[in-house]
């Protein structure tokens, strides 16, 4: 019993995350569990056979010692094992992750005490720069719960008996979410059909805004589930939650809907759009500094009552020759209907005509949120014109030709 | 059918803005036709053209859209009108058209030729001097000149050149007014006799290829003495002008040694011709970029592209720039194409095209080749 406390503790901390989770915890885990589970009962019922040639009556009325017996399950064994592993190598990592945080602060001359997760993480970017182009890829120190993946929780008690009706399915938290839906539906019609009895109209004022938000995606519903779907059963979830949304009394189960909704981060660029300035003329013009891309750099200004003159490095359009590069300054203009509204005057350094092309795109394209409206500002972002081009030229690789060219093969 | 009503479509949609005009003459032109194009008449064409005079590129569209049309543009109104109220008994005017690759100084230069045709003038014209002291064909000819020490001939090229003369003056020349001032002895047997037409003159440097580039000697003096006497008035045009006073031409004497274009027979009696010591005639050069090798290719202003030497050759003369298309131009260039079914597509394109051509009539055309 006092083991007992012990794991249930443990189990409170420990979840498993049947996505991420060990290889010993992974699914297959999870079906061992289960096919011991079976043999075990398997062996309980040839035990009980043994026993029935000794004494025939105890066949019948072997409970006490059968439930003495049974107090821990074979599972449930191997589970607390497991679980109090983890525990353990859980806690050792989290010492070594504190001691390595105070070495870390001592490198870099700062307070130990007062050595934050953002300091961390400056510390490794500054003690090993990589320029890796994946983030995900790149050295980093986070505590140990970030780092490794949570594990699911026991979902048997110690007799081996499943704790939820909907084990036996595999995913029991997916079809629970289901079949509330379900059952949420058959609530609102029921009471759809009360409100036609008592011949009243639904409230206008009480409806669900849903424009603001989207449905969990299939990764994030499978976090919050802690359990892996399939696209099936991920069109099955969007298809369940919007015919229950589609009911007129949906706001009625608002919490519920909401909880598998996230809200559209709309609101990106509001604070970040700078205001135009003006000059003596009463002209708004945004300059953008810093407009980089591949070796080139420069400034590009925007001045809103215009001609559509552009001007790059003092000469027109013609500065650029070939009518690629032509196209990917005026691309941004064009896209947003601005071509004879706006001058552009950029001055343009480094690199080549593509790479000075491309930063005087992305220059315009940033000038131009102080002069466009909200729905065009989306719509850009769609086209990428915000987005900053990072890629850089591959260095050469001894040993080889180019940065991936291989020599030329040769059989001898 | 489908391609009929598509045809009719986009017919319909260009009759909505004038492009045309049905003013073919380029003496009646005027300031109302400016943007419009007007289409050279088939023969006329073949006369003036046939061996050179409108860029290979331009060459290829008239063929696709079955017309030689070509654009009323500014300068060329100017220069006609100033050729129109020159007093002919001054000495001769000289015009420079000058002006970024591809803003249509060749055109401009061949709606003159069309203009000095209509007028009556016997044409000098060279299609693109780069052609004889820059272009090397496998078959080009280069020879020590014979009557002249330390000179260099191409025969074949001065012969072209006189069947293209021949060619564009065959009205002039079947009258017979122009007859030779003197005899000219070409060897011991053929000479052409004091008072024969010019006529037989350009045949026999057709017939003798050997004598052609001396031919050409002649002749020149010849026209330049004959209109001095007011027997015909002369339009000289050249185009790549400033190829003659690039330091080195790619030509090599057979001995292989570099020559200079002074040092080309042919670049003489046409310094002789652009000089404004003649009356009753006019003269107009283009300056080129392209006429000379990448390294002078900087900037397109003549004073640059002409050297000091080929400046103070042309000193005094008109400087015309040949600009790029304005707007009313393009729109009227855009909506011809849309006619010939050569831009097709929605109505927004055009902006789009402005701005990725710069306006550049040469651009313009290549962007929308592929449309």
């Amino acid at each position: 019993m006092k083991m007992y406390l012990n794991s249930s503790k443990m189990l409170l901390l420990t979840r498993i995350a049947l996505k991420h989770a060990f290889p010993k915890t992974g699914l297959s885990s999870y079906f061992t569990k289960k096919s011991t589970f079976r043999i075990q009962n398997v062996y309980m019922y040839s035990s009980k056979a043994s026993s029935s040639t000794e004494n025939v009556y105890n066949n019948f009325t072997d409970w006490e010692t059968l439930s003495r017996k049974k107090k821990v399950s074979k599972a449930m064994k191997a589970y607390l094992e497991r679980a109090k592993e983890h525990d353990e190598f859980m806690k050792r990592q989290q010492f070594e992750f504190n001691i390595g945080k105070r070495h870390l602060a001592n490198m870099m001359g700062e307070d130990p005490e007062t050595f934050t997760q953002k300091d961390v993480d400056r510390a490794i970017e500054y003690l090993f720069p990589s320029g890796i182009y994946d983030p995900a890829a790149r050295p980093l120190m986070k505590p140990p719960e970030e780092v490794f993946p949570a594990r699911k929780a026991a979902e048997f008690d110690e007799a081996g008996r499943p704790h939820h009706f909907l084990f036996y399915t595999g995913k029991p938290n997916f079809f629970k979410l289901l079949y509330d839906a379900a059952e949420n539906i058959q609530l609102l019609h029921k009471y759809e059909d009360k409100v036609i009895r008592k011949k009243e109209t639904p409230d206008p004022n009480a409806s669900l805004d849903l424009n603001a938000s989207v449905w969990l995606t299939k990764d994030q519903l499978e976090q919050m589930l802690v359990e892996a779907i399939n696209d099936l059963e991920y069109d099955n979830f969007k298809l369940v939650m919007d015919r229950l949304v589609s009911l007129p009394y949906s706001y009625r189960c608002k919490e519920f809907i909401e909880k598998y909704r996230k809200t559209l981060s709309t609101q990106r660029f509001a604070l970040e759009i700078p205001k135009p300035s003006y000059d003596e003329n009463g002209c708004a013009f945004v300059t953008t500094y810093e407009c980089l891309r591949k070796k080139a750099r420069g400034d590009v200004t925007i001045k809103c009552p215009g001609s559509g003159k552009i001007t790059i490095n003092g000469q027109d359009l013609t500065y650029f020759e070939d009518t690629q590069s032509r196209e990917q300054v005026i691309f941004p203009l064009i896209f947003t209907g601005m071509e004879n509204k706006v001058d552009v005057v950029a001055n343009i350094e480094g690199g080549g005509p593509s790479g000075q092309s491309g930063a005087i795109r992305w220059g315009i394209a940033w000038g131009l949120r102080s002069f466009v409206d909200k729905s065009m500002l989306e719509a850009m972002q769609v086209a990428g014109l915000l987005t900053r081009d990072h890629r850089r030229r591959e260095r050469k690789k001894p040993g080889q030709p180019g940065a991936r060219k291989k020599p030329t093969w040769k059989k001898r | 059918m489908l391609s009929r009503n598509i045809r009719l479509l986009s017919r319909r949609y260009s009759q909505a803005v004038t492009f045309r005009t049905t003013e073919s003459s380029p003496t009646q032109q005027n300031e109302n036709q400016v943007g419009l194009f007007y289409t050279m008449n088939n023969d006329v064409c073949k006369q003036l053209f046939a061996h050179g005079g409108l860029p290979k590129s331009f060459m290829k569209q008239t063929k696709t859209f079955t017309e030689t049309a070509l654009m009323v543009r500014l300068p060329a109104l100017d220069i006609i009108d100033c050729i129109k109220v020159t007093d002919l008994n001054k000495p001769v005017v000289r015009y420079v058209l000058y002006g970024e690759k591809g803003a249509g100084k060749s055109l401009t230069l061949a709606h003159l030729l069309h203009f000095a045709h209509e007028d009556g003038f016997l044409i000098v014209h060279i299609p693109w001097v780069s052609d004889w002291l820059r272009r090397l064909p496998r078959d080009k000819e280069m020879s020590n000149s014979q009557s002249r020490e330390g000179f260099v001939d191409i025969p074949l090229d001065a012969a072209a050149w006189l069947l293209h003369f021949k060619m564009q003056n065959q009205v002039l020349l079947k009258t017979g007014d122009l007859k030779t001032s003197k005899e000219y002895v070409w060897s011991k047997r053929e000479s052409t006799p004091a008072g024969a037409p010019l006529a037989e003159l350009v045949e026999h440097g057709i017939a003798r290829v050997k004598y052609a580039c001396d031919v050409i000697d002649v002749l020149l003096k010849e026209i330049k003495l004959l209109s001095n006497a007011k027997k015909c008035k002369t339009f000289v045009a050249i185009d790549g002008f400033n190829s003659f006073f690039y330091p080195l031409t790619r030509l090599s004497t057979p001995t292989k040694k570099k020559v200079a274009p002074e040092e080309v027979s042919l670049t003489a009696p046409f310094m002789e011709i652009t000089k404004n010591d003649w009356t009753n005639g006019a003269i107009v050069v283009t300056t080129d970029q392209l006429a000379v090798p990448e390294d002078r290719q900087e900037n397109y202003l003549p004073k640059y592209l002409l050297y000091q030497k080929g400046f103070e050759h042309l000193d005094p003369f008109v400087p015309m720039e040949i600009g790029r298309y304005t707007e009313r131009e393009f729109l009227s260039c855009a909506s011809y194409y849309r006619d010939r079914l050569w831009l097709r597509g929605p109505p927004e394109l055009e902006s789009e095209l402005k701005l990725a051509s710069a306006c550049n009539p040469y651009n313009f055309m290549e962007l929308c080749a592929p449309l």
